[in-house]
């Protein structure tokens, strides 16, 4: 037995070795110093906006979301590293909503790290958040991977300050999505400086993961599908070679390469929001990269909504868990100039859910 | 190239079978029951009426099984709307099983057979049941080939269906033929199908009309169970989960279905498990699947002739049409699985009368007297 | 003589009689399509109101959440086969759905002033889109 095992390692080796040198991607790695450092998954649940009606009347739609995600993240087998909360726990970023939120998250048995939503923050302006949930933006590190969470959803200090009467008020706005009185999400000049500083000492060949809320780049303002100081934010991230920027706030599948930037969004557990193609009125800055998720059928509440699990750190493989649907993989592995989705990438392979709007 | 004579002999046989298949099938399809699409006929087990008569015979046949007192028609009877009337079935020696028998109406309208979906059609759902330890008990498809081989004329209808000799007979050939005859057991043309696709705007009462709207509407039945323009199948070929018999698994769910899932990893059979095993069964359409959303999942059945096909549910739980609409109204049986489409419905107690009413409408003629002779458990 | 020119005459008042009537038969001017215009954009306004609101529903959702300036609504391709309730129907069936279902409320009336409304701002956020009756 003990032969046997002997001459296979040795085959695998020869094999894997013969492998590196046919294809030309394992050079360019090797040639870039970068190491493919321990593969690791992590979960993400996300928006999930635990609304609640009166007293402990909350909407239960929403409720069995969060209930539904918590329960398939335990059943991964393995388990993954930690899970990542998106942002939005809360509806109107009520004391009782981020209660009952983390009531249903206390079966999650892996460390969560916490990116705050927009309707986290305008109640209080993350006072809650901050006691006790996690810093409005910090950074860490696993295995090699470096973690950035940003507060992407700030705005500008007269709407934040001034503009509204109460902070009830001020919270309700933002909770529109489609608000003509709304303000565009920024990261802000603070964030920007503590951004630079603290990836100072990181080398631009390490993976490096950006969280935020709100997608680092321009889709679409009506919506704050939106970050007014994008390229800022981006010019700071461009000079690494391995990013990717993992954001909430949209709702859907959603995904885009923008020069080294690979862009991935997470899956929300409560409702779906459409594309910005289906509102015809305005024009939108829609990634032509992303493969639609199939058109829900609002019959089954489930249907659009969902979380996902994260493979990293040399590429990155995204499993969007859609529920009422199959499963989605979006994968750029390293080599590919972009995500793509494995299975219907092409637009040969679409079917007609995905084309159907 | 010249074709030699027996060729050409043969080539006529297959020619003639093919014309005869053709034939009985369009006639089969023009006279397909008021209310019900086509059947589907797979291209390689076309139909035709020796090949519906032998299947007749072998779905009829109790010495296929350990103790000869066992055939599909035991838990499928004929008289009894192709049901059984049991909450759970059961096999040789009055073995229990987990699973209720679902009826072989219109069953050739699923995408997949079995209430887990676990086979693909009706032929290669045939197979299992002969060889499960609690249902027919063979231990292996070759008894029931060797006494099909010894027949005084099984022989000679499968040569004449097949073009096979003894020695050549499969268990292929068996399930071809049972399916051929399950196909032709469909019926539609009942009061429902007669006011909407008939025109008989009679056909119905005051209150199943109004049954039908709540259908529609608020019942929110119409989604899963489709009806839909020009016919009614009132299946979506999906699986969903109510949360009934969830309580078997209750907290230990997510343990079980882990276990399952690493046996099934290591080859474990998942019909002899499912029937054998309360806990397996009660995890439903994730024994196929897999995917921790499919936990308690089950296929959505037709609700053609549901008034003759008691009990109810795959593990035949719930005894009557009151205590079914009971369920749905009350958002099914709360577990971390339920279908995201089950929510609390409101129902008044005049719209569960109407909706009642409107399910009496779905029985077809032929079955019209069927009686119900349900057991509890 | 004097036929042949009462003829012309009782024609001629016919003439001018016809032509006075062609002339009022619905003699709308710009004021009145800007009162009629401001009526109709008071319709769309109360709709968007309620369509924003979460007043239709029992259970705080409001159509903005799933529909955000009443995007993914397609007004334009009703009447339908509306698979949720399984038959043809018009916009207004369905958005009487949408408040029984993901709403969790009580159905509007057809003939509604509310039910106007909503219709009015669904289809003025689509107008220019052309029209596609029955399409999925």
């Amino acid at each position: 037995m003990k032969g046997k095992m002997t001459r296979r390692t040795f085959l695998k080796t020869a094999g894997a070795l013969t492998a590196a040198v046919a294809f030309p991607v394992s050079r360019v790695e090797v040639a870039l110093g970068q190491k493919p450092g321990e593969k690791f998954t992590f979960a993400y649940i996300s928006d999930s906006h635990i609304t609640q009606i009166k007293g402990t009347e909350f909407v239960r739609n929403f409720d069995n979301g969060l209930k539904k995600a918590v329960v398939e993240v335990n059943f991964m087998d393995p388990k993954p590293d930690f899970l990542i909360f998106g942002g939005d726990l809360a509806q109107l970023g009520k004391k009782e909503e981020f209660e009952h939120g983390l009531e249903m998250l206390k079966d999650i048995t892996v460390p969560i790290k916490w990116v705050i939503g927009e309707h986290d923050y305008y109640l209080d302006l993350g006072k809650y958040w901050q006691e006790k949930m996690a810093p409005l933006y910090y950074s860490f590190d696993h295995k090699g991977v470096h973690f950035v969470v940003l507060n992407s959803i700030l705005t500008d200090d007269d709407w934040t300050h001034k503009r509204w009467p109460t902070p009830e008020e001020r919270m309700l706005q933002m909770a529109r999505l489609d608000n003509p009185n709304g303000s565009p999400f920024m990261v802000k000049e603070d964030q920007r400086a503590w951004l630079k500083k603290d990836l100072a000492k990181i080398k631009q060949e390490s993976p490096l993961v950006v969280l935020s809320h709100s997608p680092l780049y321009k889709i679409f303002k009506p919506w704050n599908f939106w970050t007014d100081d994008a390229e800022q934010v981006q010019a700071i991230l461009n000079p690494f070679k391995n990013v990717k920027i993992l954001h909430g706030h949209v709702h859907q599948v959603l995904y885009n390469q923008i020069g080294n930037l690979t862009f991935n969004a997470f899956m929300a557990t409560s409702w779906p929001w459409p594309y910005v193609t289906t509102y015809s009125q305005l024009p939108n800055k829609m990634p032509a990269l992303t493969v639609p998720m199939n058109r829900a059928d609002p019959f089954k509440e489930r249907d659009g909504t969902g979380w996902g699990h994260i493979e990293l750190p040399a590429g990155i493989a995204h499993h969007y868990e859609l529920w009422e649907n199959p499963a989605r993989v979006v994968q750029k592995t390293p080599g590919m100039k972009q995500p793509e989705d494995t299975q219907y990438q092409f637009p040969g392979k679409r079917i007609s859910p995905q084309k159907h709007y | 190239m010249r074709i030699g004579g027996k060729s050409m002999r043969r080539i006529q046989v297959v020619l003639l079978f093919l014309l005869v298949g053709t034939l009985v099938t369009y006639l089969w399809a023009a006279e397909t029951p008021l209310g019900l699409p086509p059947v589907p006929i797979p291209s390689d087990n076309p139909q035709t009426p020796e090949k519906i008569a032998l299947g007749k015979r072998l779905f009829e046949d109790k010495r296929f099984s350990a103790d000869g007192t066992v055939s599909c028609a035991t838990c499928h009877d004929p008289q009894k709307a192709f049901a059984d009337g049991l909450p759970t079935s059961e096999g040789i020696k009055k073995l229990k099983g987990t699973r209720n028998a679902p009826t072989v109406i219109n069953a050739t309208y699923y995408d997949s057979q079995f209430w887990d979906g676990r086979r693909p059609s009706l032929e290669e759902q045939s197979k299992d049941p002969l060889i499960n330890p609690i249902e027919h008990g063979l231990p292996s498809h070759a008894p029931l080939l060797e006494i099909i081989r010894k027949d005084g004329s099984y022989p000679s209808q499968f040569q004449s269906v097949f073009g096979v000799a003894p020695q050549q007979i499969t268990i292929d050939h068996v399930a071809k033929a049972i399916a051929s005859f399950e196909r032709t057991v469909v019926s539609g043309d009942s009061p429902f199908d007669r006011y909407l696709y008939g025109g008989d705007k009679t056909a119905l009462s005051e209150s199943a009309i109004r049954g039908l709207e709540i259908y529609r509407t608020k019942g929110r039945c119409q989604d899963c169970h489709a009806i839909g323009q020009t016919n009614a199948t009132f299946t979506d070929n999906k699986f969903h989960n109510l949360g009934v018999g969830f309580k078997r698994l209750g907290s230990r769910a997510v343990q079980i279905a882990n276990a399952f899932r690493k046996a099934k990893q290591e080859g474990k059979d998942i019909d002899k498990a499912v029937l054998g095993d309360q806990e397996a069964s009660e995890l439903g359409r994730f024994v196929v699947t897999l995917r921790p959303s499919d936990i308690g999942a089950f296929k959505t059945p037709t609700l053609r002739n549901i008034v003759v096909t008691a009990p109810y549910m795959h593990d035949g739980s719930i005894q009557t049409l009151e205590e079914m609409i009971e369920l749905y109204n009350k958002g099914g049986e709360s577990n971390p699985f339920l279908d995201s489409g089950i929510r609390p419905l409101n129902l008044t107690d005049q719209e569960k009368a109407d909706l009642l009413a409107f399910m009496k409408s779905l029985t077809s003629p032929q079955f019209a007297n069927v009686v119900q002779s349900t057991r509890k458990e | 003589m004097r036929k042949y020119l009462s003829l012309c005459f009782v024609l001629g008042l016919l003439i001018c009689g016809m032509g006075l009537f062609i002339a009022y038969a619905d003699p709308f001017t710009e004021a009145d399509l800007k009162k009629w215009n401001e009526a109709f954009m008071a319709a769309v306004k109360e709709g968007d109101s309620l369509f924003h609101s979460s007043k239709l529903g029992k259970n705080s959702v409001s159509c903005d959440m799933c529909h955000p300036h009443a995007s993914n609504a397609h007004p334009e391709t009703y009447p339908k086969f509306q698979k949720q309730i399984g038959k043809v129907v018009g916009l207004r069936e369905m958005i009487n759905w949408c408040i029984q279902n993901p709403l969790e409320g009580t159905p509007l009336a057809a003939d509604d002033p509310k039910m106007v409304a909503l219709e009015a701002y669904i289809t003025y956020e689509r107008r220019g889109v052309k029209l596609e009756p029955g399409k999925h």
